[in-house]
């Protein structure tokens, strides 16, 4: 038992470093993410100012920002596995969970390095109030594993499937919603200095949730 | 054989009425066979009777629709785990990271499956089928010839108990064929060998044969 959690542990670890290699090397989502997220927060500073006294605005263009910027690439996860026909080689040396548990490693270090640049730059393009500092970290911790983990299951759910592009939309909508709107109205609340427990504990069920069901669903994902 | 010596592990395979459906299309059709290590059998038949379906069923790529397929090594029964440990395939449909070299994409396999010494295991497997000189040349460059060496050197790179072969010397000229000659050469009297396979000369390195036939290619259930 100990044995195999160790070969486990081994076989995500090795999947994790091949990720980020493989990132390095090609840039497929860190450079367009970034792009994203620079211009967006530019485009709108230029137009619309500083958002300083507005935290509805501003919490809701926070999550759209670190959403669209990470989303284009960590939904591609399995997809490029399967374009490039290297899902075969993956699948022969892992089973399905050490290679989603891998990815799903490698899409929340790839989302903290997106907040790493979007926050700092967030907080000054848009004149975004100080934060709570420990609330707000606890919303974008749980509001990331939460979008890691939906983006991480549904793209492997629609990754060998016709017009995983569209599906990818339709299935991620309902599975995103929540988290969302439980990360906005956190953000905002902090900003307000509101009480938001509930806002935190919705986010931390959910981010349980999802990691629970995809670790019972990822074995049974490609059975043929 | 290069490298580490392979420890000689009794494999027996058996297929009692195995039969694969792609939705409404057969991929194998009600199979029989009881094979056993060491030896190599090639796994013949006219295009879309199931050779590769077959090879995907032993690896566990695929499950059975009917019927039962059991593989054992050392007179226990492999699972999911344990048979990707000890089965290697190589296949057409394989690929690997353009982006990487052909050590590094070796390296990876190596180090998933949690091999003791990865860079020793891929210096042998590169070297077994001539692509040590290469190995650190990216695989986008390669062409499909040194494309399915890699497959072989991947197959081999874990040294497993049953190895299986498919199509081996599509691609390949004469010394990549004299390769694929080799490696089931080397391996023969180690492990147990499948090569799905209907060209003759691949044939003829067989000593047994699985004959699949009682379907032509796209027909349904």
């Amino acid at each position: 038992m100990l044995q195999a959690g160790s070969n486990s542990a081994v076989a995500v670890w090795a999947i994790l470093r091949k990720e980020c290699r493989s990132e390095w090397r090609t840039r497929y989502g860190l450079n367009a993410a970034l792009l994203f997220a620079v211009t967006a927060l530019t485009a709108v500073s230029f137009s619309a100012g500083r958002l300083g006294d507005r935290q509805d605005l501003l919490a809701s263009f926070f999550w759209i920002v670190l959403l669209f910027a990470t989303l284009s690439s960590i939904s591609h996860a399995f997809v490029r596995e399967v374009e490039g026909h290297t899902l075969l080689m993956l699948r022969l040396v892992a089973s399905p969970t050490q290679i989603a548990l891998g990815k799903l490693l490698f899409n929340l270090l790839f989302l903290g390095v997106i907040e790493l640049v979007t926050v700092p730059l967030f907080m000054v393009l848009m004149g975004a109030p100080a934060p709570h500092w420990g609330t707000f970290l606890t919303i974008l911790l749980l509001g990331t594993l939460s979008l890691a983990a939906s983006s991480t299951l549904v793209s492997a759910m629609i990754a060998q499937t016709r017009g995983r592009g569209a599906l990818f939309a339709g299935v991620s909508l309902p599975v995103l919603l929540p988290v969302l709107a439980a990360a906005v109205g956190g953000t905002r609340g902090q900003w307000q200095s509101h009480d938001v427990t509930g806002e935190i504990k919705l986010l931390a069920a959910y981010a349980v949730a999802l990691l629970a069901v995809s670790l019972l669903l990822y074995d049974h994902l490609w059975e043929e | 054989m290069t490298g580490a010596a392979v420890g000689v592990r009794p494999v027996m395979l058996e297929a009692k009425g195995v039969t694969h459906l792609y939705g409404r299309r057969i991929g194998l059709q009600s199979i029989d066979f009881r094979v056993e290590s060491p030896g190599v059998y090639a796994v013949t038949g006219p295009n879309g009777s199931g050779k590769s379906t077959l090879l995907r069923t032993i690896v566990g790529l695929l499950r059975p629709t009917s019927g039962t397929l059991s593989v054992q090594v050392d007179g226990r029964p492999l699972d999911g785990d344990s048979r990707r440990a000890r089965i290697g395939l190589a296949s057409p449909e394989l690929s690997f990271y353009e982006e990487f070299s052909a050590a590094e994409n070796l390296r990876f396999a190596a180090e998933v499956r949690g091999l003791p010494d990865p860079k020793a295991a891929v210096h042998d497997a590169l070297a077994e089928v001539g692509l040590s000189e290469r190995a650190q040349d990216m695989v986008s460059g390669f062409s499909s010839g040194m494309k399915q060496r890699l497959r072989l050197a991947f197959a081999v790179l874990h040294r497993p108990a049953l190895l299986l072969l498919d199509e081996p010397g599509s691609h390949l000229d004469d010394a990549g064929r004299s390769i694929v000659r080799s490696v089931v050469e080397r391996w023969r009297g180690n492990a147990l060998v499948l090569v799905a396979t209907n060209d003759p000369e691949e044939m003829k390195l067989a000593t047994g044969r699985i004959e699949l036939r009682g379907r032509r290619l796209g027909d349904t259930a």
